[in-house]
């Protein structure tokens, strides 16, 4: 079992921070302020998720940990449309079905089709697995739609030739797909290729302190490794494709006021 | 056949043309005129449905350009900018880029027309290995050209093309797209492409009013 952190222990942990806050105060860099804000947001909004998760694994009810799920995919989306520039108004539903899609497609694979609980429902399976995939399809959604569309902004005399060349709509984002594709999936193929040497993930790290056998653990950082890179890829993917016909007109124009920054 | 019927255009709030008409009938070689700014290159980037128009409309071979009927406009109708955008790496890939679209692709040229096609402007067959960063702004005009010809456009929208050519590449130029089969709407400060040009259109008044010798 893990080692219960006493509030002495808590206390010390935070005094760690007073190490990069001194540091951020000395350089100048005018940062402190926006720390000590995170730092506060995030123990209180894990305080809230602790004391909430305790109730969702308590009934442990389906109705209860999907409406979780559904409101971290709504989060996530808002979050995804902020991160990358766009307007929340224009995008709120599309983007939304693409991350949904993208994540509830592998997350169910892994569950329902790998790990297989019993009950199939069980919330601690689904909702830390839910969790954690959708928080890595967020970092690569918001560098894939703002590489995508910044892309085709910045070239944009590129994009008009390739379709007074001829290239349907489909074929004249192409190459910026590509890119915003590749920029998603390249820091998790870095990180994949050096796991186990370099850094020692999460999930495994959070098994082995909860007692479970380093083996078991390596078996469920694999699978979710494999899940959350098929989640983040599908998912960008899906979120480029699905906000096509709302970010072209109908001359196949991008239209400006997709964009939050109007130029 | 290009058509301006009623046309209103209007860039950053400023009217450029207000209710203008002009016909280009097939195989005739127009040169619009005007000063920086009065909207030449914009009316351009209309036809081809870059830029949306105000008001009237615009019909090539009596399609009228709309939703529906921009992707067919485009395929007739080639667009060769002051700066042309080469779109590919190498020469050689940004001749045979339009051939990879599915619009196209029963279309590809053989090496021989390729090779046939830029040597008829003055380009010698090494620059296809080239990189499009290295060669010059003329020898950019002169691919975009060869390429618009090797997809068999019959519509050219020219937009300053000789700028940067010598006097020699500028007579290959004008015997490739001056012939009959081709409808050409240009833009120039070249007094020599002007005077090949069979009509002068200048902008004044935000009207597109026929030019007397």
């Amino acid at each position: 079992m893990t080692v219960d952190l006493s509030l002495q222990a808590m206390l010390l942990m935070y005094a760690l921070m007073l190490v990069p806050l001194a540091i951020f105060f000395h350089l100048q860099l005018g940062i402190v302020r926006e720390t000590v804000v995170a730092v506060v947001r995030m123990t209180v909004q894990l305080v809230l998720v602790g004391l909430y998760l305790n109730y969702v694994f308590a009934w442990n009810n389906p109705f209860v940990s999907l409406l979780w799920v559904a409101a971290m995919l709504v989060v996530a989306n808002v979050s995804i449309l902020n991160g990358a520039g766009l307007k929340r108004g224009l995008f709120f539903w599309r983007s939304l079905a693409g991350v949904t899609g993208g994540t509830l497609l592998t997350g169910g694979w892994f569950l329902f089709a790998a790990i297989r609980p019993d009950p199939f429902y069980d919330a601690r399976y689904m909702v830390p697995i839910i969790g954690m995939i959708l928080g890595n399809c967020l970092r690569s959604n918001v560098m894939s739609m703002e590489r995508f569309y910044s892309g085709i902004r910045r070239s944009e005399a590129e994009f008009t030739t390739y379709l007074l060349l001829g290239a349907t709509l489909r074929e004249a984002v192409r190459p910026y797909l590509r890119e915003a594709i590749k920029a998603a999936a390249s820091p998790s193929i870095a990180t994949m290729a050096t796991m186990g040497i370099v850094s020692l993930p999460g999930m495994m790290t959070g098994q082995i302190l909860g007692g479970a056998m380093p083996m078991e653990a390596i078996k469920y950082q694999i699978g979710i490794m494999v899940c959350i890179f098929a989640a983040m890829v599908v998912a960008s993917l899906a979120n480029i494709l699905v906000s096509l016909p709302i970010a072209f007109d109908d001359h196949q124009r991008l239209r400006p006021e997709i964009f939050n920054n109007i130029p | 056949m290009i058509a301006f019927e009623n046309i209103v255009l209007q860039v950053h709030g400023k009217t450029l043309l207000d209710k203008a008409n002009l016909v280009v009938r097939p195989g005739e070689k127009a040169v619009v005129l005007g000063p920086s700014g009065c909207g030449k290159s914009s009316l351009f980037k209309c036809v081809v449905g870059a830029l949306p128009l105000s008001g009237g409309a615009i019909a090539i071979d009596g399609m009228v350009l709309n939703a529906q009927t921009v992707g067919a406009i485009r395929s007739r109708i080639a667009y060769i900018g002051q700066e042309p955008v080469l779109g590919a790496e190498r020469v050689r890939e940004a001749l045979l880029l339009p051939f990879s679209f599915k619009a196209h692709r029963k279309k590809r040229p053989s090496e021989q027309e390729v090779v046939g096609q830029i040597e008829r402007l003055r380009l010698s067959a090494d620059i296809l290995e080239k990189t499009c960063a290295r060669i010059s702004g003329g020898e950019k005009q002169r691919i975009a050209i060869a390429r618009a010809l090797l997809l068999g456009k019959s519509i050219f929208l020219a937009d300053e093309i000789t700028s940067a050519l010598d006097p020699a590449s500028r007579e290959a130029v004008v015997a490739e797209l001056f012939r009959p089969g081709i409808t050409l709407l240009s833009i120039s400060h070249d007094p020599e492409w002007a005077k090949a040009c069979n009509r002068k259109i200048a902008i004044a008044d935000s009207q597109l009013r026929e030019e007397t010798p």
